[in-house]
């Protein structure tokens, strides 16, 4: 059993992550597109313990959190963010598409399209008779695709061992949740693919845990999908870049005030389980161990332009 | 005395042979179960293995690809059938997205081996039901790309294509599926026990030395006949079966049209940003030189409903013939 201050741990992991990833932008090192998850940490840390290895797990674009939670090695993730031959991927992948063999975990910069492979985890559990549950942590731009659709229903018309979890930060780039949905919520749209729909204050760990939790359990003894919705704010714009305009200042404002840390840090206080003083010390140790990794990577090399041919096939003729 | 099976059964007999032999081959796609597909390539493989193994899916080809791609991560070797090449466009997301470059991506350390069975060419059915469209997948980095021509490939090269540990789109003729042995005058003799026909390895099936014909797929048996009327004409055609696009085996066509000096490709999918430029491309870039070279393809139109209609764009024998005497016609 995870407990809250495990939670919180992770939580301070995945911000200061984002953050060494922020680091990357102004200096170039990321050339590309950076798309962080900063204010929805409560969800990546409310997935983390429930996964074994064997579990599968795919994520979207914005991928740092779910991975973290799977267990992914960090150093490896960073080092194929800050696009170096040391990464995850050798470099070929980018910060979109993370793959993990080992851990099952695997990212797509499409959205939508995780749902379909996440189901096919799942088929394959089913056909090796494995209780392995797979889970694909979508957000709620997703949800109105066709993939989505087509994957919750052949999962729903087979009962397979599938957790979708929406991360529903209210909006798809600049297009609000109520402008893009049918229905007020993602969750109560689950009787449609016969699985189990749960809405859950995606800001609040414990709740995130639970609801999570309990679909995963579900999923394990064979009772079929769930589809887990997660309330959230995105603090940043869709990308490093986005001028997000199309968000209030003071709608910005007043939902970054509650912030997932801070909520837990003060449960944490509240309850007697940790001092203020003892989570800033604690929050200065992962941020300097960060800054370390983050030293480290930056000495790497990127991977050598001869290299570019490679992997396009694996038997070549 | 060889067995007269149609092209679908020999198809069939592979995946059978292949599932035997690897448990983690397994079948997902529209009709391919009780079925056995709509065009027979499937047959008896849900009674033989069930249902856990040949699974019958609804009308989701997104699904079905997408699946795929799980199941491969997850150390399955799947076959998706996508009923016709044409409904490609509904999920050819996650075909060129994941499925040709999650090898990729992960700089060589996730392999896709997947086979997207599928059925093109035209037998009448009009523009949605009748294309090629080997063309864009092989512009797609990361796809193989077979389409064989005759009953002895069909099964070969379906063997090597499941074996294969990179994705393979295997593109079966519609016109073919239901030809039987006895209609072929090469290719016809298929042996009930397992083999490989290598996959980037085209064939010579028919030696000459006034032109070379390069086709595949549908356009092989009505070229060679071609090839065999005009040689009362005195024209002597080499033709060459392609077998795969990618890869393209430009080595045995230079080699030919080095001896020919005349080079006609014959593609059944569309003319331009194709494979015919491709090849051409690729022979002038071996250097070989060549007297004459022309293409004969559907013009940049879609196949057209009425019959008159399109034969008028789809290559046949007549329309071989013409364009074989127009390119030995030159100087």
């Amino acid at each position: 059993m995870t407990t809250l201050r495990e939670r919180f741990g992770y939580m301070m992991w995945m911000r200061e992550f984002e953050l060494a990833c922020l680091e990357g932008v102004p200096t170039r090192e990321i050339h590309g597109e950076l798309h962080t998850a900063v204010g929805q940490e409560a969800i990546g840390a409310g997935m983390a313990g429930f996964l074994r290895a064997d579990d599968a797990l795919t994520s979207t674009h914005r991928n740092h959190l779910h991975a973290i939670a799977k267990g992914v090695d960090m150093r490896a993730m960073l080092a194929e963010i800050f696009e170096k031959e040391t990464g995850l991927c050798g470099g070929f992948g980018g910060h979109m598409h993370l793959f993990d063999q080992s851990l099952k975990f695997s990212a797509t910069g499409i959205v939508g399209a995780g749902v379909p492979v996440a189901v096919g985890h799942a088929l394959a559990a089913r056909m090796r008779g494995s209780d392995a549950v797979s889970v694909a942590v979508i957000g709620d731009g997703a949800v109105n695709t066709g993939a989505f659709h087509e994957a919750m229903n052949f999962a729903g018309v087979h009962q397979l061992s599938l957790v979708v979890l929406v991360e529903n930060n209210e909006w798809a780039i600049s297009v609000p949740f109520e402008k893009a949905s049918a229905t007020p919520t993602v969750a109560e749209r689950a009787p449609a693919w016969a699985a189990l729909g749960v809405r859950v204050d995606g800001t609040d760990v414990e709740a995130v845990a639970d609801g999570f939790g309990a679909a995963v359990e579900r999923a394990r003894r064979g009772g079929g999908p769930s589809l887990v919705e997660a309330t959230c704010y995105r603090f940043r714009g869709h990308f490093e870049g986005d001028a997000d305009t199309y968000r209030t200042e003071k709608e910005k404002e007043a939902r970054r005030a509650h912030d997932p840390l801070e909520i837990t840090a003060q449960t944490l206080i509240d309850r007697g389980e940790a001092s203020a003083d003892e989570i800033a010390e604690r929050r200065e140790t992962i941020s300097a161990a960060m800054a370390d990794m983050l030293r480290s990577v930056r000495a790497d090399k990127q991977p050598s332009p001869d290299q570019a041919m490679r992997h396009v096939f694996v038997e070549v003729a | 005395m060889a067995r007269n099976l149609n092209i679908s059964q020999c198809v069939a007999e592979a995946l059978r042979l292949e599932m035997e032999r690897d448990d983690t081959v397994v079948v997902l796609g529209e009709d391919v179960g009780r079925q056995g597909g709509v065009f027979g390539a499937t047959r008896g493989l849900h009674k033989i293995f069930g249902e856990n193994r040949v699974v019958d899916t609804p009308i989701s080809e997104t699904a079905i690809t997408g699946m795929g791609v799980g199941l491969a991560l997850d150390g399955y070797r799947p076959v998706l059938e996508i009923m016709f090449v044409d409904f490609i466009g509904v999920c050819l997301d996650q075909v060129y997205n994941a499925i040709a470059k999650n090898h990729y991506m992960s700089g060589g350390r996730v392999r896709m081996p997947i086979v997207i069975k599928t059925a093109g060419g035209a037998v009448g059915s009009g523009a949605q039901h009748s294309q090629c469209l080997w063309g864009l997948f092989a512009h797609l980095p990361g796809l193989k790309v077979v389409a064989p021509s005759n009953p002895y490939d069909a099964k070969g090269l379906m063997a090597s294509a499941v074996e294969s540990d990179d994705p393979v789109v295997y593109i079966e003729h519609k016109g073919l599926l239901l030809s039987r042995s006895e209609d072929f005058t090469f290719g016809y003799d298929v042996p009930e026990s397992r083999y490989t026909v290598p996959i980037g390895q085209a064939a010579v099936i028919r030696p000459g030395n006034h032109l070379t014909l390069a086709t595949l797929s549908g356009t092989v048996l009505p070229s060679f006949a071609a090839a065999n009327e005009l040689a009362a004409e005195g024209i002597d055609v080499e033709v060459i079966d392609l077998r795969s696009v990618v890869p393209l085996d430009t080595d045995t066509v230079a080699a030919s049209v080095a001896k020919t000096g005349r080079l006609l490709i014959v593609d059944e999918d569309y003319a331009s940003f194709g494979l015919s430029g491709e090849l051409l491309t690729r022979v002038l870039e071996s250097g070989v030189s060549m007297s004459a070279f022309s293409r004969h393809a559907v013009p940049d139109v879609p196949i057209p409903g009425a019959l008159s209609l399109e034969q008028a764009v789809v290559p046949n024998q007549s329309s071989i013939m013409d364009a074989i005497r127009e390119v030995v016609a030159r100087p």
